[in-house]
C-alpha cells in the first residue's frame, strides 16, 4: 500500500522513531523488547511509554520502515498477544541516513570547536 | 476475563486507551496492556510508589500526545476517501450537493432576516429599556391611538417608571433655499429624543429643552443620508440656513448614520417649529391627537410595570376628562418593547417562512439519505470488504459521517451564496412589514448558524444512510447478486424516507397554495373604483403663501382648470388622500378617524362617540375614481366656503349609523356643535385601506369647505403615466412652488397594496416548488432502484406470461401507493399545523377543500409521472436478457 517515499521526506526522525529503529536493527523485537533495549542503552534517558511506543510503530509500519514479523521464536518463550516487528530494508536505509545526518552534525559541531574539551581517543 | 479480578491500575489503563481510535485500539490494545502491566511491574521493583506514579504521568503524556495525532490521520484519510469517492460518483455527488445547497441556503436567508429583525437588540444604547406607549380605545376597536398634547404633558408629569419620555410625529414640508422646492420628510421631535435613544450627533448638537419652547428660533438636524447625498457630505453645513414654513430654520446638526424608526425621515425638526404642533388648537385641545410617544424605563423596572403605570395615569385621564375619554370606549393605555412594536407585522410572516425553509432543508436530508442509501446499495459490497478487512462498525460510521459532511459542508458554502445572492430581494420584502429590514445582513452569527445546519444536516443524513445499511454489511459478501436479499429491508427504510419527503412537501404546497388562494381572492375583491387609467400625484404647496381658505380655494380651482384643460385628461380632482394610497395602508383607517355627534341623538353618560373616516374631496373625486352614486347627490361646485357645509357618506357609514332610516338631510358635527354638516348623499362603498380591509364608514367633506389639497387625483384617456410628465408641468404653470411627488397610478398602488400577502406567498411558492421538486425527484430515484433491482424477478414474471402492461401497473402502483401515503400524512399536518397561516389569509380557511384537493392531486400526478419512466422500463425487460444478467 505505502508507496517507498524518498527516504530523505523522514528526516530527521524524532528520538523516539530513531530509537526504535535502533533497537531493531540487531533483530525482530516485540513491544516491551524494544522499549527495554531503548531504556538500557540510553541509561534511561529514552523512556518510552505504552501510548508513545505503539503510536510509534503505528506509523513506523503503515510508512513501511518496519513490519510485523511472521516468525516467532520457540513456543515456550513465546507469548500469543505479543507480535515481533523486524526493520525493513528500507526502514534501515532511513535509519542509516538519519546517522549520517546527525554525525555530518556532530562534524560540524566539532569542527566549530563546540566541544570544550575534545575527547581523544 | 472476568472484569472483576482485574486490579484498578488496568482498568484505569483500559480508560486510558479508550481516547485513541477505535481503530489503533483494536490493533494495539493487548499489546499496550501487556507492555504496561510488565512496566508496572518493573517500576514497582525499581522505585517503589515513586516509580510506579513516574509510569502513570508517563502513560498518562504518551496517550495524550498519541491520541490527537491519530485521530488526525483518520480524517486526512478518511477526506482523502470521501473526495475520491465524490469525484467517481459525480452525479450523484452533484444533486446531493444541489439539494442540501437549497436546503441549506433557505434557511440562511430567511434565518439572516429573523435574526437581524427579531433577535438582534435595537442598534441603540441599552435598547431592552426602551419602550412605545400606545393608546387604545379597545370597545372601539382603536388599539393605537395618537396622543395630543396635552396627554404627552400628563404621561411626562405622572409617570413613575420612566427615566425620559420623547414624542415623535412625521410631516412633509417643503424647503427652500437649496435649488428647487423640496418635500421633505420631516420628523418632529421634543428635546432629548435622541439623547433617550442614545444617539450622539456626527456634527453640531441635537435638540435641547430650550428649543421645544414656544416661540425659540426654529432649528434643524439632518440626516446622514439627505446629508451625503443633498448637501454632499459639506462639513460647514452646521449654522446654514433655509426657509420653512415661512420661517428661517438653522441647521444645528447632522445625525450619524442609524436606522430611523419608526420612518426614515430627511430632517428633524423641533416641536415648537411645526405650525401644527404649536398651534393653538393643538395645544390646548386634548383631543387633538397627533403624536406617538417612546420612553425609556427607569433602571430594574420591568415592561410590566411600566405598562400598569400608564394603564393608571390613563385611568386617572378617565375620572379627570370624562368628556375627552367616554365610559363604553374602553379607554385605556399600555406600554410594550420598543422592538417588538418595530417586528409586530413581521413577526408571523417571518416564523411562518423559517418554518417552511426548515420544511425543505428537512426534505432535502430525507432525499439526500436516500439517495446515500441508493449508492450504498452499489458500496456494500466494498463497505463489506473493509468490513472484514477489519474496520470495525464505529469505524465505518465515521467514515461515512466524514463524507456526508464534506457534502454537506459543499452545500452549505453554496447556500450560502444563493442567501447572499437573495438578500436584496429580502430586504426589500422585509421592509414591508417592519422598519428593521436595513439591518439584515449575514454577519457571523448567522455565518455559524450556517455551518450548524451542515453539521446538524450531515450528522442527520449520514446517520441515517449509516444505520440502515450497517445492518447489511454482514451478509452482503455472503450474497450473490447487488444486494437484492438484504435490499427489502433498506428498500422499506428508503419508501418511509420518501412518504416523509411527500408529507412534508404536501404540508409546504397547502401553505403555498392557501396563501395564493388568499391572494387571489384579495384580487377578486372589488375595490369599489375603477383604477385603470388614474394617475395620483401629491401636490404640496407652499403653505405660508396659502394661509386662507379663499386663496387656497382659488389656487386649487385654478390648477384642477388648468389640468383638465391638458388634452388627454377625462377628469381631475384634488383630495386629502385618495384609495390605496402606501401611507394609507401603511397607517390604516385610525390615522384619519375622527369622532362626532349626530343631531338629535343625544349620548348617554359614557356611551362613546361614533367614529368614521373623513376625507376632503372636490367633486370630481368620484367621477374621477369611477365611484358609483347611491342616493341623494354628489358634492358641487356650488358647496363653497360660503356655502353651508355639507358631505357624502358611504354605503358602510349607512348601514352603521342609519340602518334604517335615510342618512339625507341628517346633520353630523365633529367639532361639539359648533359646525353642523349636512349629509347630501350616498356613495358606494371603496377598500381604501387596503383590499383586506372592510370598507370604513367614509365621511367625504366638501374639498373647498375643508382645504387638504393634497393629490391631485387625474383620469386620463390613454395611458395615464405617459402624462405625469405634461401634468408636472401644468402645476407648475399655477405654481412653481409646489412640489410634486410621488406619482403612481392607482393601478401601481393597488398593486403595492398587496405586496405583503403577495410576496409572503411567492417565497412560500418557491420552497413549496423546491419540495415538490426534490420529493418528486425522490419517487423517481427510488422506483428506478426498485426496478433495477428487480430486474431479475420481472424478467421471470414476464417469462411466465405476464403482460407488459400489467408489470406497468404494478410499478406505477407502487409509486402511487407512496404518494398516497405520504398525503396522508401531509393532510394530518397540515390540520395540526393550520392556526399557523389564519391570521395570514384572508376569506379562505386554512382547511380550504380546493387547495386540499389541488395540492394532493398536484402530488399524485407528480408522482405518477416520477414512477412513469422506471415503470416502463420495467415493462420492457427482455426476460433473456434479465435472466442471463448476473
Amino acid at each position: 500500500m505505502t508507496k517507498r517515499r524518498e527516504t530523505k521526506s523522514f528526516l530527521p526522525l524524532t528520538p523516539a522513531m530513531f530509537h526504535i529503529l535502533l533497537a531493531l536493527a540487531d533483530g525482530e523485537k516485540h513491544g516491551y523488547a524494544i522499549l527495554k533495549e531503548v531504556a538500557r542503552r540510553t541509561d534511561d534517558k529514552v523512556r518510552l511509554s505504552a501510548g508513545t511506543l505503539y503510536g510509534n510503530l503505528a506509523r513506523l509500519e503503515s510508512a513501511g520502515l518496519i513490519a510485523e514479523s511472521d516468525r516467532r521464536p520457540e513456543v515456550v518463550l513465546d507469548d500469543e498477544r505479543r507480535r515481533y516487528y523486524l526493520l525493513t530494508e528500507f526502514g534501515r536505509e532511513v535509519a542509516v541516513a538519519e546517522a549520517e545526518r546527525m554525525e555530518e552534525a556532530l562534524g560540524q559541531a566539532r569542527a566549530k570547536k563546540l566541544f570544550r574539551k575534545p575527547k581523544l581517543a | 476475563m472476568a472484569k472483576q479480578t482485574l486490579p484498578f491500575s488496568q482498568r484505569l489503563f483500559r480508560a486510558l486507551v479508550r481516547v485513541l481510535p477505535f481503530d489503533f485500539r483494536t490493533n494495539y490494545e493487548g499489546e499496550m496492556e501487556g507492555v504496561f502491566r510488565e512496566q508496572q511491574r518493573e517500576a514497582e521493583e525499581r522505585g517503589g510508589v515513586l516509580g510506579a506514579l513516574k509510569l502513570w504521568k508517563e502513560t498518562f503524556v504518551g496517550i495524550f500526545t498519541t491520541a490527537p495525532r491519530e485521530h488526525w490521520q483518520i480524517l486526512k484519510s478518511d477526506c482523502g476517501y470521501a473526495f475520491r469517492m465524490m469525484q467517481k460518483n459525480p452525479g450523484f455527488t452533484a444533486v446531493a450537493i444541489l439539494t442540501l445547497a437549497l436546503g441549506i441556503g433557505a434557511n440562511t436567508a430567511i434565518f439572516s432576516v429573523v435574526h437581524s429583525v427579531l433577535l438582534q437588540p435595537l442598534p441603540y444604547s441599552q435598547a431592552q429599556q426602551l419602550i412605545f406607549i400606545r393608546q387604545q380605545e379597545k370597545k372601539l376597536g382603536i388599539e393605537d391611538l395618537s396622543f395630543s398634547v396635552k396627554e404627552i404633558e400628563d404621561y411626562r408629569a405622572q409617570n413613575r417608571t420612566l427615566s425620559g419620555l420623547v414624542e415623535y410625529h412625521a410631516m412633509s414640508f417643503t424647503l427652500f433655499g437649496h435649488g428647487d422646492p423640496e418635500r421633505v420628510r420631516t420628523g418632529v421631535v421634543s428635546a432629548n429624543y435622541f439623547d433617550l435613544f442614545g444617539i450622539q450627533p456626527l456634527l453640531g448638537r441635537t435638540f435641547l429643552p430650550e428649543d421645544d419652547k414656544l416661540g425659540a428660533p426654529p432649528v434643524l438636524l439632518l440626516s446622514y443620508e439627505y446629508w451625503k447625498n443633498n448637501f454632499g457630505s459639506d462639513p460647514g453645513i452646521v449654522g446654514k440656513t433655509f426657509e420653512m414654513n415661512d420661517k428661517v430654520h438653522t441647521v444645528v446638526g447632522v445625525l450619524p448614520q442609524v436606522p430611523q424608526y419608526p420612518n426614515e425621515n430627511d430632517v428633524y425638526m423641533s416641536t415648537s417649529a411645526c405650525p401644527f404642533r404649536s398651534s393653538k388648537m393643538h395645544l390646548e385641545d386634548r383631543d387633538m391627537r397627533m403624536m406617538k410617544i417612546f420612553g425609556r424605563l427607569k433602571p430594574g423596572v420591568t415592561v410590566a410595570q411600566a405598562s400598569a403605570d400608564a394603564a393608571t395615569i390613563a385611568a386617572g385621564l378617565k375620572v379627570a376628562y370624562p368628556k375627552s375619554y367616554p365610559e363604553n370606549a374602553g379607554f385605556t393605555s399600555a406600554a410594550t418593547p420598543l422592538q417588538q412594536d418595530l417586528t409586530k407585522d413581521a413577526r408571523p410572516t417571518l416564523l411562518l417562512l423559517l418554518g417552511a425553509a426548515a420544511f425543505v432543508l428537512l426534505i432535502a436530508c430525507a432525499n439526500v439519505a436516500n439517495l446515500t442509501l441508493a449508492r450504498m446499495a452499489r458500496r456494500e459490497r466494498e463497505l463489506a470488504v473493509r468490513s472484514a478487512l477489519g474496520a470495525g462498525r464505529s469505524r465505518i460510521l465515521r467514515q461515512l459521517l466524514t463524507e456526508s459532511f464534506l457534502m454537506a459542508f459543499a452545500g452549505g458554502v453554496l447556500g450560502l451564496l444563493l442567501a447572499y445572492g437573495s438578500l436584496t430581494l429580502l430586504t426589500d420584502f422585509v421592509g414591508r412589514l417592519t422598519p428593521r429590514a436595513r439591518e439584515i445582513r449575514i454577519d457571523s452569527e448567522v455565518l455559524l448558524f450556517t455551518l450548524a445546519a451542515a453539521l446538524g444536516t450531515s450528522i442527520i443524513f449520514g446517520t441515517l444512510s449509516a444505520i440502515f445499511s450497517r445492518a447489511n454489511l454482514t451478509s452482503s459478501l455472503k450474497d450473490g447478486s447487488t444486494g437484492a436479499g438484504t435490499g427489502r429491508q433498506q428498500n422499506r427504510v428508503r419508501s418511509a424516507l420518501i412518504v416523509c419527503q411527500i408529507a412534508f412537501s404536501f404540508m409546504l404546497l397547502i401553505g403555498a397554495g392557501l396563501m395564493m388562494r388568499s391572494l387571489f381572492k384579495m384580487q377578486q375583491v372589488n375595490a369599489g373604483i375603477v383604477p385603470e387609467r388614474v394617475l395620483a400625484m401629491r401636490t404640496t404647496f407652499n403653505w405660508s403663501k396659502y394661509t386662507e381658505a379663499d386663496k387656497t380655494n382659488l389656487v386649487v380651482q385654478k390648477l384642477l382648470n388648468r389640468v383638465k384643460s391638458e388634452p388627454g385628461v377625462l377628469s381631475a380632482a384634488i383630495s386629502s388622500r385618495y384609495p390605496f394610497e402606501p401611507e394609507m395602508i401603511t397607517d390604516g383607517p385610525e390615522s384619519v378617524s375622527f369622532q362626532f355627534q349626530i343631531e338629535g341623538r343625544a349620548l348617554e353618560s359614557g356611551q362613546a362617540p361614533p367614529v368614521g373616516t373623513f376625507a376632503a374631496v372636490s367633486p370630481d373625486y368620484f367621477k374621477t375614481l369611477g365611484i358609483p352614486l347611491k342616493g341623494g347627490r354628489l358634492l358641487a361646485e356650488t358647496d363653497g366656503d360660503k356655502a353651508p357645509y355639507v358631505a357624502v357618506i358611504n354605503e358602510a357609514a349607512k348601514r352603521q349609523f342609519w340602518p334604517s332610516e335615510d342618512p339625507i338631510g341628517k346633520r353630523v358635527s365633529g367639532d361639539g356643535g359648533e359646525h353642523w354638516v349636512n349629509i347630501v348623499g350616498v356613495v358606494g362603498d371603496v377598500r381604501e385601506f387596503g383590499l383586506d380591509h372592510a370598507p370604513a364608514a367614509e365621511f367625504y367633506a366638501s374639498q373647498a369647505q375643508n382645504a387638504q389639497p393634497a393629490t391631485l387625483i387625474v383620469r386620463t384617456i390613454s395611458e395615464p403615466r405617459s402624462m405625469a410628465q405634461a401634468l408636472t408641468r401644468a402645476v407648475h404653470d399655477v405654481d412653481p412652488q409646489t412640489a410634486v411627488t410621488h406619482i403612481l397610478t392607482l393601478e401601481q398602488a393597488r398593486y403595492e397594496s398587496m405586496a405583503s400577502p403577495r410576496v409572503t406567498a411567492s417565497l412560500l411558492g418557491i420552497f413549496a416548488g423546491l419540495a415538490l421538486l426534490i420529493a418528486t425527484a425522490g419517487i423517481g430515484g427510488i422506483m428506478a432502484l426498485m426496478v433495477s433491482q428487480r430486474v431479475r424477478e420481472i424478467g421471470i414474471r414476464i417469462a411466465l406470461g405476464a403482460r407488459p402492461a400489467s408489470i406497468l401497473q404494478m410499478v406505477l402502483g407502487q409509486g402511487l401507493l407512496l404518494a398516497v401515503l405520504g398525503i396522508g400524512i401531509g393532510i394530518v399536518g397540515a390540520m395540526a399545523l393550520a392556526g399557523l397561516v389564519k391570521s395570514l389569509l384572508f376569506e379562505v380557511p386554512p382547511t380550504d377543500i380546493l387547495t386540499f384537493s389541488g395540492v394532493g392531486l398536484t402530488l399524485l400526478t407528480a408522482a405518477a409521472l416520477a414512477s412513469y419512466l422506471p415503470a416502463r422500463r420495467a415493462a420492457t425487460v427482455d426476460p433473456n436478457v434479465a435472466l442471463r444478467a448476473d
